[in-house]
């Protein structure tokens, strides 16, 4: 601790170039915190409680291809399966092109009276939620989506088909928030099915059902027994946690793991560079200086610690700040992909903080460690020699 | 003063090999220096009077010969040992005066007592009367930039003595000087030996500065010459000394 002032004062000597140091690090950092932050939250953060009790059924095929809606008593019957709900990406277009751009919603065809038994989470005043099942025109919305399109209770919402031939005319009946960041509208699955009826359809099916467990213990269970009992079906299904479904619509991106690790990698490559070159010609500035710390009866180990103590400090220093600036970019970020990830989970977590904060060690020591040996074991009489 | 010496060097070489030659420093030098001694090592460039001093500092390892200083011979000691008994033992002062430039003056004065056991508050007190000593006791918040040459010179010897070490070791104190400011460093240098009892060797160039010193020893080409003998093309030119002053 002793040295801890001359460190500082030597790491901040030349304060231009300090700043500039620290900036890129911490730049680089921040965007290593929002990657990795984004990494936790997708594969290894707890599912609520809610949540965890929930498993999703859908083809095994693709998520665009539908299944009986027969099925869905089947997954009733099966053991530990405490309620189903069916329902249907319907996709459209509400008012124009450049409106979906700016701001896209997704609307879900649901069986509105099973919906709210599944899916507890929802939070909506109980004279919102009758309104609402109790008229088959009616429709939901998330508190976000209807600030964003303007729209309050009464409403008419028309949305056009595309993925259906029909369209929608709804009214809002209801607003909910949700912990969990679901954005979008909710109406009834009738007005699909009886949509297409009156286009001559008469086929039910269903694109996904929503399963919840009587306990999270009968959870792997039912998820085997599900997908067993249809293996040899028209229709063989894929049942998988909430958590694995959300991230299976990521991965129509790649290979999201391999991406992010790739980034992070490049990332901490780049840093380590651009630390290593600032670091090299810092100490090659001051071997002289080494000479008179030598004179003085610093040791080696004395001068080495020193250096290293430097570079670690501009490390550190580039690392809190780019960890306040991933964490605030978080918020920003969690706000846009609510979908995908809770917007309380994606923030930088403890296992992110430790991992950013020993990579910016690693970064101070990897950085500085051949130069600051060199300099150390430099001959007192060489180093006088050096000329400023 | 005492009669052991502190300084015993015995038929001391050093050799240098720069690419493929070779170049005799210092030519079987033998000298003693007694405490409380303040000794001059005169000659000219190339003589061996910088090797000398920076051998009897253990910031260079003789090529054959023996070397004591304070009754250890140093030659034996590890690089780490050699490094604490430098702190311990030796304050260096340079030409250029090195001192660190974030530094201020009471930073660079405290900074060899950080190798030491004292507690913050020593240390301050320490370096304060280091420097009241060399009369900088109004300038302890400056930086190197901020001081003159002759003060950041005295700030070095202050940083020097600040230790409280047996041998102050000086290479070339003034070179580096105006006149004025020479003579204040070389009063300096004196009062320590007189009314402190410092050790001192200091190389110089200079007779002028040389005089302030008890005894003068001249090298030549490596060779430490006798005492009272001076290099025969000194003879010719002598005390050419004063364009400094």
């Amino acid at each position: 601790m002793r040295f801890l002032p001359l460190i500082l004062k030597n790491s901040l000597r030349n304060r231009r170039r300090s700043f500039l140091t620290i900036s890129s690090l911490a730049i680089s950092l921040c965007l290593l915190g929002v990657l990795m932050a984004l990494y936790y939250a997708l594969f290894f953060s707890e599912p609520k409680a809610d949540q965890a009790l929930r498993l999703i059924t859908r083809h095994r095929v693709s998520i665009t291809m539908v299944m009986p809606l027969h099925y869905r008593d089947k997954i009733r019957a099966v053991p530990g399966v405490r309620e189903v709900v069916t329902w249907q990406w319907f996709g459209g277009m509400y008012k124009n092109e450049q409106r979906e751009q700016k701001y896209f919603f997704p609307r879900f065809g649901v069986e509105a009276a099973r919906m709210f038994d599944v899916y507890r989470n929802f939070e909506i005043p109980e004279d919102q939620k009758q309104a609402f099942m109790s008229d088959r025109r009616a429709c939901i919305l998330s508190r976000r989506v209807a600030e964003a399109q303007e729209l309050k209770i009464g409403d008419r919402v028309y949305i056009k088909g595309n993925i259906f031939p029909i369209d929608l005319d709804l009214t809002v009946k209801g607003i909910y928030d949700m912990d969990d960041g679901n954005e979008g509208l909710w109406f009834h699955m009738e007005q699909i099915e009886e949509g297409l009826k009156r286009l001559g359809s008469s086929r039910s099916f269903a694109g996904t059902f929503t399963i919840l467990a009587e306990s999270p213990e009968a959870v792997p269970r039912i998820q085997n027994a599900v997908d067993e009992m249809f293996a040899n079906s028209e229709a063989p299904t894929r049942t998988e946690t909430e958590q694995a479904f959300g991230l299976s619509f990521l991965a129509f991106l790649g290979n999201i793991k391999l991406i992010l690790m790739s980034i992070c990698a490049a990332v901490t490559f780049t840093i380590l560079l651009v630390a290593a070159n600032t670091v090299a010609m810092s100490v090659r500035e001051r071997v002289r200086e080494v000479g008179v710390l030598k004179t003085l009866g610093f040791t080696q180990q004395k001068i080495l610690g020193l250096l290293l103590g430097e570079s670690l400090a501009i490390s550190l220093i580039g690392g809190a700040i780019g960890l306040l600036l991933a964490q605030g970019l978080c918020r920003v970020l969690a706000v846009g992909l609510a979908g995908f990830v809770p917007p309380d989970q994606l923030t930088i977590q403890l296992p992110v903080f430790l991992a950013l904060l020993g990579i910016s060690l690693l970064i101070g020591v990897a950085s500085s460690a051949v130069p600051a040996w060199n300099a150390a074991r430099t001959p007192i009489l060489d180093a006088l020699r050096v000329t400023d | 003063m005492s009669n052991e010496p502190i300084i015993r060097t015995s038929d001391l070489h050093k050799k240098f090999v720069r690419d493929e030659f070779e170049v005799h420093a210092l030519t079987g030098a033998n000298l003693e220096v007694h405490r409380g001694e303040f000794i001059a090592l005169m000659g000219p460039s190339g003589s061996g009077k910088s090797t000398l001093l920076h051998l009897i500092a253990a910031m260079d390892r003789p090529t054959a010969g023996a070397i004591e200083v304070l009754g250890q011979d140093i030659a034996s000691l590890s690089e780490s040992a050699v490094a604490r008994w430098r702190n311990h033992h030796i304050g260096f002062v340079f030409q250029n005066f090195n001192l660190i430039p974030v530094l201020t003056a009471h930073e660079n004065v405290e900074l060899p007592l950080k190798l030491t056991h004292l507690k913050k508050g020593e240390r301050h007190q320490h370096a304060l009367t280091a420097l009241k000593l060399v009369g900088l006791s109004d300038r302890t918040d400056h930086y190197p930039r901020q001081l003159s040459g002759g003060q950041e010179q005295r700030v070095a010897i202050a940083r020097a003595i600040v230790t409280d070490p047996d041998l102050l070791l000086c290479d070339e104190p003034t070179g580096n000087l105006d006149a004025r400011s020479a003579q204040e460093v070389l009063t300096l240098l004196a009062r320590l030996n007189k009314e402190h009892g410092k050790t001192i060797v200091m190389v110089t160039h200079d007779p002028h500065a040389a005089h302030f010193a008890s005894k003068i020893r001249h090298l030549d080409k490596g060779e430490l010459l006798p005492e009272g003998e001076v290099p025969e093309d000194w003879r010719a030119a002598p005390m050419a000394s004063d364009d400094k002053t």
